[in-house]
């Protein structure tokens, strides 16, 4: 697991400086993140508003609300997250089980399972 | 009210930047500050502001003064980062606003 | 480990501020315009003569609309307050399609409409700041909805990077350069912190059900109408019986309203199949006088003046997004604190700004030491020069356009939209023909000219000029005058700072500032 400084060099300094192995690994490691942190963070942002909205002990129309006007912190901690893990892999990992955890709530609440 | 909690609110920043060393010595030309002092000023900062955000409160109500606050909070330490820079001893001499501030404020309630 | 958290914040931050800069730079200036969008709009219709609120308003717009639009579907009639002195009406044009909008200026002594210029006025700057222009409405609020979630991202990771900025609260240390800018951009971020995010979270949860529609969706498989009646009492409109029947006063329901609300004052009037036997007259409370934006209204009925419904503060979550709604428009701020909004958009405009400036200096910075200069370097100092220099430079020209395009002209109110983005895009093309800092200086000087002329060419053109109004006592539009001037100033101070500026040894290489690659002792900042 490559350390996180050198995945994140200051601009452009380091290209020159790189066997290219390496710079094609940061940027691989960098478009996972970004795709996990906007994609998959924008997923599991809708994910929580659905499963909130159905879930909270809330009337319907307020606990939409609540769950819609959340979902916007729950994105962006889901983007700092991608970007903060430690590794690329890992950010992926865990924003699946943050959304395997919702799923799980959401099946419980809706009573299909025990 | 409000003016007061302006002032309130300058003279809170200005005992927090005398807590902290880059300040003090823009005023003082020293970054020494004796531990004890630090504390005292710091806290004395912390109580202004929350007189601050008293005055505006009593003024305003706790919604909109709060809202009033904050927008008082910015208000006041632009300018003096501005002066801290430019005239760091007009700053410190600001401070004491509260006090026209607070008389202006009862003579024109009595 | 975590200074490698701190340096990959750091990138997040410098990228995700980066990537939208330009566009946040024009959503925050054209926003903090919008604070004065009845002002502006004021200033931009000089025909429309000073005039107070008084009573029998509302009356007689309802009188002027039955011998405007008897047949339309609906009216609209925004009643003139201390601020907005305008007795302004929206009609839906009838017939079949029934979607066109008409709209009028009322004199509030004869109910006949006012002939004003056609123009957008503050309209303009306001519907920009939230969906653009040219790119289609649902366009524009995708993409400015998009900014305001990569800027919530850079100030969450901002404030993570910046760990100093609480430390260094009040520092501003000028001329160092990179060292200064980064002061800069450190104290418009933090000491309006609040402001900043405030405004950005609300701004997103102002188009929460068109960019995350999901919940409701799944919650009210039925449709949004449902929705709307549950989470904001809002009545399903009553259909036309067929039958006519005249409409009662207004003047006494407008009083039941006022008692009601404990002396409220009323905002709006809206008359729903007027001329029906089942007609209604909704009567919606100022926005000026709560924080909550979600509007306390009272509903009648048409011919009977009857109590309908009667719609107050609705439940918590709603009444939540009511205030986050209220809190972004600041419509019920008085003038202390609409100078605080303005203050705090104007510091969130410059923390855009310097976050540009910063990122070109540092990587030319970096550049420099390595001997060339890439194309994205050039690129971005580029872009700043057209975002920040360029847009002020277009907002005076779309303010001497209201005034020079002659009245009668077809389409006017287009035309001088079309105008302010002419200039901009001449200010996007100018730098291509500018070595260095030169094409700074030039649109910072020419928007400064272009602002400081404008009370002038309104004094040549019109007849509310500094000298008649501010002996008619007409202070928006004095006062709009002077503000005009203040922007002169501020560009000409900024047009003076580049010009003047010599970049000494300390600008050149600040060693602390410069992060060493595969050292993380000083992480970048």
């Amino acid at each position: 697991m490559a350390r996180i400084g050198s995945s994140f060099p200051t601009v452009a300094s380091l290209r020159v400086r790189l066997p290219p192995g390496t710079e094609r690994r940061r940027l691989g490691g960098l478009l996972l993140r970004s795709l996990a942190g906007i994609g998959g963070g924008y997923a599991l942002a809708a994910l929580a508003t659905v499963v909130l909205s159905l879930s909270l002990p809330l009337a319907r129309s307020e606990a939409v609300l609540v769950a819609t006007m959340a979902s916007f912190a729950v994105h962006a901690a889901a983007i700092i997250w991608a970007f903060a893990a430690r590794s690329a892999l890992r950010a992926v990992a865990g924003l699946l089980m943050a959304a395997a955890l919702l799923t799980l709530i959401h099946l419980v609440m809706q009573g299909q399972l025990p | 009210m409000i003016g007061l909690g302006a002032a309130l609110a300058y003279a809170g920043f200005v005992a927090m930047c005398l807590a902290m060393e880059r300040h003090h010595e823009q005023v003082f030309r020293t970054r020494a500050i004796p531990p004890r002092r630090r504390r005292l000023l710091a806290a004395l900062g912390w109580l202004l502001l929350a007189a601050s955000a008293l005055a505006t409160v009593a003024a305003s109500g706790w919604g909109l003064g709060l809202v009033l606050w904050a927008g008082v909070l910015t208000a006041t330490a632009i300018p003096l980062s501005i002066l801290l820079t430019y005239a760091p001893r007009v700053a410190l001499v600001l401070a004491a606003a509260p006090l026209p501030a607070g008389l202006a404020l009862l003579l024109s309630v009595s | 480990m975590k200074d490698g958290f701190r340096q990959s914040m750091a990138w997040l931050h410098r990228w995700a501020g980066l990537l939208v800069g330009w566009v946040l730079f024009a959503v925050f200036l054209t926003g903090t315009a919008a604070y004065l969008r009845p002002e502006i709009s004021y200033w931009m219709r000089p025909e429309l003569a000073l005039s107070r609120p008084g009573p029998a308003d509302a009356e007689v717009a309802v009188q002027a609309m039955q011998a405007m639009a008897p047949n339309s579907p609906s009216w609209f009639i925004n009643l003139p307050d201390e601020r907005d002195t305008t007795l302004r009406v929206f009609w839906r044009e009838p017939g079949p399609r029934g979607r066109g909008f008409r709209e009028a200026v009322l004199d509030p002594a004869t109910g006949h409409p006012v002939e004003a210029r056609e123009t957008l006025g503050g309209e303009f700057f306001y519907r920009f700041h939230f969906q653009l222009h040219y790119v289609g409405v649902l366009w524009g609020r995708w993409i400015v909805s998009i900014c305001a979630m990569f800027m919530l991202v850079a100030i969450v990771s901002g404030i993570i990077t910046h760990r100093r900025i609480f430390a260094d609260f009040f520092t501003f240390r000028p001329g160092k350069g990179q060292r200064s800018w980064l002061d800069g951009h450190n104290i418009c971020a933090v000491l309006a912190l609040p402001y900043h995010l405030m405004i950005t979270y609300t701004g997103l949860v102002l188009f929460m059900l068109m960019v995350m529609p999901w919940g409701v969706d799944r919650a009210y498989p039925g449709g949004r109408a449902a929705f709307n009646a549950e989470a904001f009492g809002s009545a399903p409109p009553r259909a036309r019986a067929g039958s006519a029947a005249s409409l009662t006063p207004v003047l006494p329901l407008v009083q039941e309203a006022q008692r009601r609300w404990g002396g409220g004052r009323v905002g709006r009037v809206v008359v729903a199949n007027p001329g029906d036997a089942n007609a209604t007259i909704q009567l919606v409370r100022a926005d000026s006088e709560r924080i909550s934006y979600n509007p306390q209204s009272l509903t009648f009925d048409g011919p009977t003046g009857a109590l309908l419904q009667d719609s107050g503060e609705g439940l918590p979550a709603a009444e939540v997004r009511g205030w986050m709604y209220g809190l972004h428009i600041g419509r019920f701020a008085g003038p202390l604190l609409r100078a605080l909004f303005i203050l705090s958009g104007l510091a969130g405009t410059a923390m855009v700004a310097t976050g540009c400036v910063l990122w070109a200096t540092k990587t030319r910075q970096q550049a420099a030491r390595q001997g060339r200069v890439g194309f994205g370097t050039r690129l971005v100092e580029h872009l700043n020069v057209a975002a920040i220099a360029g847009l002020p430079l277009a907002m005076a020209a779309f303010f001497w356009a209201n005034r020079l395009l002659p009245t009668g002209m077809p389409q006017r109110a287009d035309w001088e939209v079309h105008v302010f983005f002419a200039a901009w895009v001449l200010c996007l093309l100018h730098p291509l023909f500018r070595r260095g800092r030169q094409a700074w200086v030039e649109q910072f000087a020419a928007g400064a000219l272009a602002f400081a002329l404008l009370p002038l060419l309104n004094a040549l053109v019109t007849r509310r000029h500094l000298l008649t109004t501010l002996s008619e006592g007409d202070h928006v539009r004095a006062a709009f005058d002077l503000g005009l001037l203040g922007c002169a100033l501020l560009l000409g101070a900024l047009a003076w700072k580049v010009a003047r500026h010599r970049p000494t040894p300390a600008s050149i290489r600040v060693p602390a500032a410069i992060p060493r690659p595969g050292r993380s002792a000083e992480p970048a900042r």
